[in-house]
């Protein structure tokens, strides 16, 4: 209840306050006194705050009494210490006294008065802080101190100098936030000891009388400690070098650096001298270093070189170091490196390397005098090759690999005492390639013709190429029968030619047919005498051949066609034997052919029959076997394979008088094969067994023969029979000698008689010639293959010829033509009617 | 000791008879220490075989050199080369050396090296020499 009363008044109040307050006057605010304090003890002053002015100037006014008195007196001095201030000066101060001072605000409306305030002037001393607060850093002996140094709290009251103030001094490094408070004393300077370098310190000040209290600090002040305060470290000679035994330099190594920028200074003596110099020349080779010129220099001497370092903290010097200059000479690379190419005597390059001294040398007077060394590697390569050169400015070099680059280094040194140089720079040589100019000239004349030849021989061999197979596997040369006229072969009138032949009547016309021939065979076992004569390639086949038919024969004996054979065919004859040459028999056989109409051997057809063989390319030429009626087919495989020989019928083509006389001279071992031919006879169409093959390959007709030999070998049919003799004039034919009837023979009927032959019934197998017995002049019912029936077979067959030897030699007939193998059938035959 | 020229120009500036006799006096002048020092040596035990008989080689080779001096001395006079104006007989004086035969004033390292200078002193002035006598031989 209380309360709420108390604050409802208080509220009141305030709005009566504020009312006068909007209303814009009231009394004044409470002041208040804020300090009182003295500087020196003999005078104080006080400050009060004024409250609220109400509005309306304002009055203030002090008020102030001793101990308990009671007098009220009024401030002496508002002015002195400022505004709202009282000063009280010495007159009205008593240290001892306890003044109660209050200050009141008055204005128009009315006044205020602040608290009282007891003022113990004693109590209330406190200085100004002190000023000028310097600070300073001295180093002595390595040893850094901070000073730092003030003034006192100036006094208004000038002659009052007896204030004796006691002063504190406070400092930190910067960053710290503790002080370290240090009692100074009564002296307005102070030496910091301990004080760490490279440190920021912060130093404040204060001051005391004798009674008060401390004065403020004073404002702060900063110091940067400096760092390396120390004398410099020991200098130490590097070397000392001399490029021309006539000056010399010094080089040392400069001690650190303490903080203190140091000066270097060389002082040298020499031998035997007590007198310490000190360097000529500090800057003629560079920084650190001494430059002894010529006048300087003495050789001989010993020098004692040092180097003193000196800075402001202090010097120190290095150890000496003892020279003696003729033993520290170190030249200069050498220069103009320079390299020649030259020929040697015998062709060889090689290089001459040049140098010259370094130009500081003085080596022409003796002085100096320099060997060289010099190094060497491939570009590419890893380890240098060291040659000592000597005295000598030029070097040799044989035995480079040519076209690569060479790396080359010199340097020298003095011969004696001394050290060697720096390799001079790099020099890079290239050593030409040689490029033998003969070499190469050889090679290509070498090439080209290589090349040449090569190309001419397989121009040979490709043109050539029959040829030289036929010369390395001759076949078995052609029969050499001549007489049959080329031409008229050539101009392949069949007629004529068979009367040329002296075949009559030839082909055989069909009375042939009604009689029985006996057939006899002729034996051809002269083959083997007369096998060495000829191709043994060939021959040997006829070998063999001959034995399985020799075999089936037994009809020999004294009718051995051989006897006879040796005593009438000669030479020349010789080669009408079918067993010798097949191509002989052809010839023969076409040799009768012409013209003679009344001989049968040739079982040709006439006109388009005759076959041509070719003459100009003598090729093989296989012959074909001689083909005769399938049923009486007595078969000889005489023909070789090899070396039969083709001879293909053609119409156009007459060439068999050519063949015959062509063959013998060519004498080739393989007959042309006609590519004509086989133009031929592809126009007639009737090509059976005819495999050509043109060009180089023998025509290889198919021969029937071989093949069957076993049917056709009956060894009834053939009989060797010697011929006996041959008649030619009035009725020519054969005649045979008597014939041992072995009895396999059933055909032979009449034992003993000898017989005549007058026709050719057939031509069985290249060399053997079927004879007929005429019909009239005998009776012997000696089988006779009918002739018809032969032109049939060989009409059947264009393409193979059958041509069959005149076994017998009817040497009597042909004698006459001893060059040529020609037989004239006609001598034997009659006409063919 | 003997005044011996201690650079380059000084050297080129003698006179070559100068030059010359001064050669022949310096190897004169270290005969006898030599022999000295050899037999001095020789008793010392410590001292490797080869460096014994390498002092020897030594010693042996400074009179050879003078010999050999003598004699280029006396071809270029002849050739007249040189003019002899002075006393060709090297003084006995023995100028330079701080040997007697009582005692060593010289240890044997400084012995050694007191005659490593002078035989390079030698070999300096006889190649300048040569090069001013004979120029075309490689100078």
């Amino acid at each position: 209840m209380k309360q709420k009363l108390t604050s409802s008044v208080q509220i009141i109040l305030l709005l009566a306050l504020t009312a006068v307050g909007l209303m814009g006057q009231s009394y004044p605010g409470k002041p208040k006194i804020i300090r009182c304090h003295s500087l020196e003890k003999e005078t104080f002053s006080c400050w009060w705050k004024p409250g609220s002015d109400g509005g309306l100037p304002t009055n203030y006014t002090l008020f102030y009494s001793k101990d308990s008195e009671e007098k009220i007196y009024e401030c002496p001095d508002y002015k002195t210490s400022g505004p709202n201030s009282c000063y009280f000066d010495k007159n009205h101060t008593n240290p001892w006294t306890t003044y109660n001072i209050t200050v009141m605000a008055t204005n128009e409306i009315g006044s205020n008065s602040s608290d009282p305030q007891y003022v113990d002037v004693t109590s209330i001393v406190q200085p100004d802080a002190p000023v000028n607060l310097t600070l300073e850093i001295k180093t002595s002996a390595s040893i850094t101190n901070l000073w730092a140094k003030w003034s006192p709290p100036p006094i208004a009251d000038v002659r009052s100098n007896s204030h004796v103030y006691n002063y504190e001094l406070r400092l930190k490094t910067e960053g710290m936030e503790e002080w370290e408070t240090i009692s100074v004393g009564v002296q307005t300077q102070y030496k910091v000891i301990r004080v760490q370098r490279g440190v920021k310190y912060v130093v404040q000040v204060r001051c005391m009388l004798d009674l008060g209290k401390w004065s403020e600090w004073s404002s702060e002040r900063r110091i940067q400690i400096p760092k390396g305060q120390s004398p410099p470290e020991k200098p130490t000679i590097i070397k000392c070098r001399s490029p021309e035994k006539e000056t010399f330099t010094c080089w040392w190594k400069p001690a650190s650096d303490g903080g203190y920028p140091i000066t270097h200074t060389l002082l040298y003596s020499k031998e035997g001298e007590e007198q310490v110099y000190e360097c000529p020349d500090y800057r003629t080779a560079g920084p650190n270093s001494c430059y002894f010129d010529r006048k300087h220099t003495s050789f001989w001497t010993i020098y004692n070189i040092t180097v003193k370092a000196t800075n402001e903290m202090g010097s120190n010097v290095s150890d000496p170091h003892y020279v003696d200059v003729t033993y520290i000479v170190q030249p200069d690379p050498p220069v103009n490196i320079s390299l020649e190419l030259k020929k040697s005597v015998n062709r060889k390059p090689y290089l001459i390397l040049t140098w010259s001294p370094p130009p500081l040398a003085d080596v022409r007077s003796g002085w100096l005098t320099l060997e060289y060394e010099l190094r060497l590697k491939l570009q590419e390569g890893e380890e240098w090759e060291t040659v000592f050169v000597g005295q000598q400015t030029q070097y040799k070099m044989f035995s480079l690999n040519t076209g690569k680059t060479y790396i080359i280094q010199i340097h020298c040194k003095p011969d004696h005492h001394g050290s060697w140089s720096e390799w001079s720079p790099e020099k890079y040589i290239q050593i030409p390639t040689e490029y033998r100019v003969k070499d190469m000239v050889v090679w290509i004349v070498v090439g080209v013709l290589s090349s040449f030849i090569c190309l001419i021989m397989s121009w040979i061999m490709i043109l050539k190429g029959y040829r030289m197979v036929a010369f390395i596997l001759p076949p078995v040369p052609g029969p050499k029968i001549t007489g049959i006229d080329k031409h008229l072969l050539q101009r392949g009138k069949s007629e004529e030619l068979l009367s040329a032949l002296g075949c009559h009547g030839f082909p055989p016309t069909s009375d042939c047919e009604e009689l029985l021939v006996e057939y006899l065979e002729v034996e051809d076992s002269e083959e083997q005498q007369l096998m060495p004569s000829r191709d043994h390639g060939h021959a040997s086949k006829n070998i063999k051949m001959i034995p399985k038919e020799t075999d089936s024969d037994s009809g020999r004996g004294s009718c051995d066609s051989p006897s006879l054979l040796s005593e009438k065919c000669k030479g020349s004859r010789a080669r009408t034997l079918p067993s010798t040459l097949q191509t002989q028999g052809v010839r023969n056989v076409q040799e009768n052919k012409g013209g003679k109409g009344s001989c049968e051997i040739l079982c040709l057809t006439s006109e388009h029959r005759i076959i041509p063989v070719n003459n100009e390319n003598p090729r093989s030429s296989t012959w074909p076997p001689a083909q005769l009626p399938n049923n009486q087919h007595p078969m000889f495989a005489y023909h070789s394979t090899v070396d039969a020989h083709t001879i293909t019928l053609s119409a156009t083509n007459m060439n068999i008088a050519p063949v015959l006389v062509g063959n013998e001279e060519n004498h080739q071992p393989q007959y042309p094969i006609t590519e004509t031919v086989h133009d031929n006879l592809e126009n007639r169409g009737e090509m059976e067994n005819f495999h050509s093959k043109t060009d180089q390959t023998t025509v290889q007709v198919k021969q029937n023969r071989p093949n069957d030999q076993s049917p056709f070998l009956n060894p009834r049919l053939m009989d060797y029979v010697e011929v006996h003799k041959v008649r030619q004039d009035v009725d020519p034919a054969v005649l045979l000698k008597c014939k041992e009837n072995s009895g396999q023979n059933e055909k032979y009927t009449v034992p003993g008689t000898s017989k005549e032959y007058t026709k050719v019934s057939t031509v069985v197998d290249h060399n053997i010639l079927v004879l007929m017995p005429d019909a009239h002049n005998q009776q012997a019912s000696v089988p006779q293959e009918p002739a018809v029936e032969t032109p049939q077979n060989v009409q059947q067959s264009e393409a193979e010829t059958d041509m069959s030897y005149i076994a017998t030699a009817p040497s009597e007939m042909n004698r006459e033509d001893n060059g040529s193998d020609y037989m004239d059938p006609s001598s034997f035959m009659p006409p063919f009617k | 000791g003997m005044l011996t020229p201690n650079g380059k120009e000084y050297t080129q500036k003698i006179p070559r008879e100068e030059l010359t006799h001064l050669i022949l006096r310096l190897l004169q002048a270290w005969k006898e220490p030599l022999s000295h020092f050899n037999h001095h040596i020789e008793h010392h035990r410590e001292l490797p075989d080869d460096s014994l008989s390498k002092a020897k080689q030594i010693s042996n080779m400074v009179p050879e050199l003078k010999t050999g001096v003598e004699k280029v001395t006396e071809k270029a006079r002849s050739m007249g080369i040189i003019i002899d104006s002075l006393n060709g007989t090297a003084s006995s004086e023995a100028a330079g050396l701080p040997i007697s035969n009582e005692a060593n004033m010289m240890s044997d390292s400084d012995f050694i090296h007191c005659f490593r200078r002078d035989s390079n002193k030698v070999q300096s002035y006889l190649k300048i020499l040569k090069c001013r006598i004979m120029p075309e031989n490689s100078c």
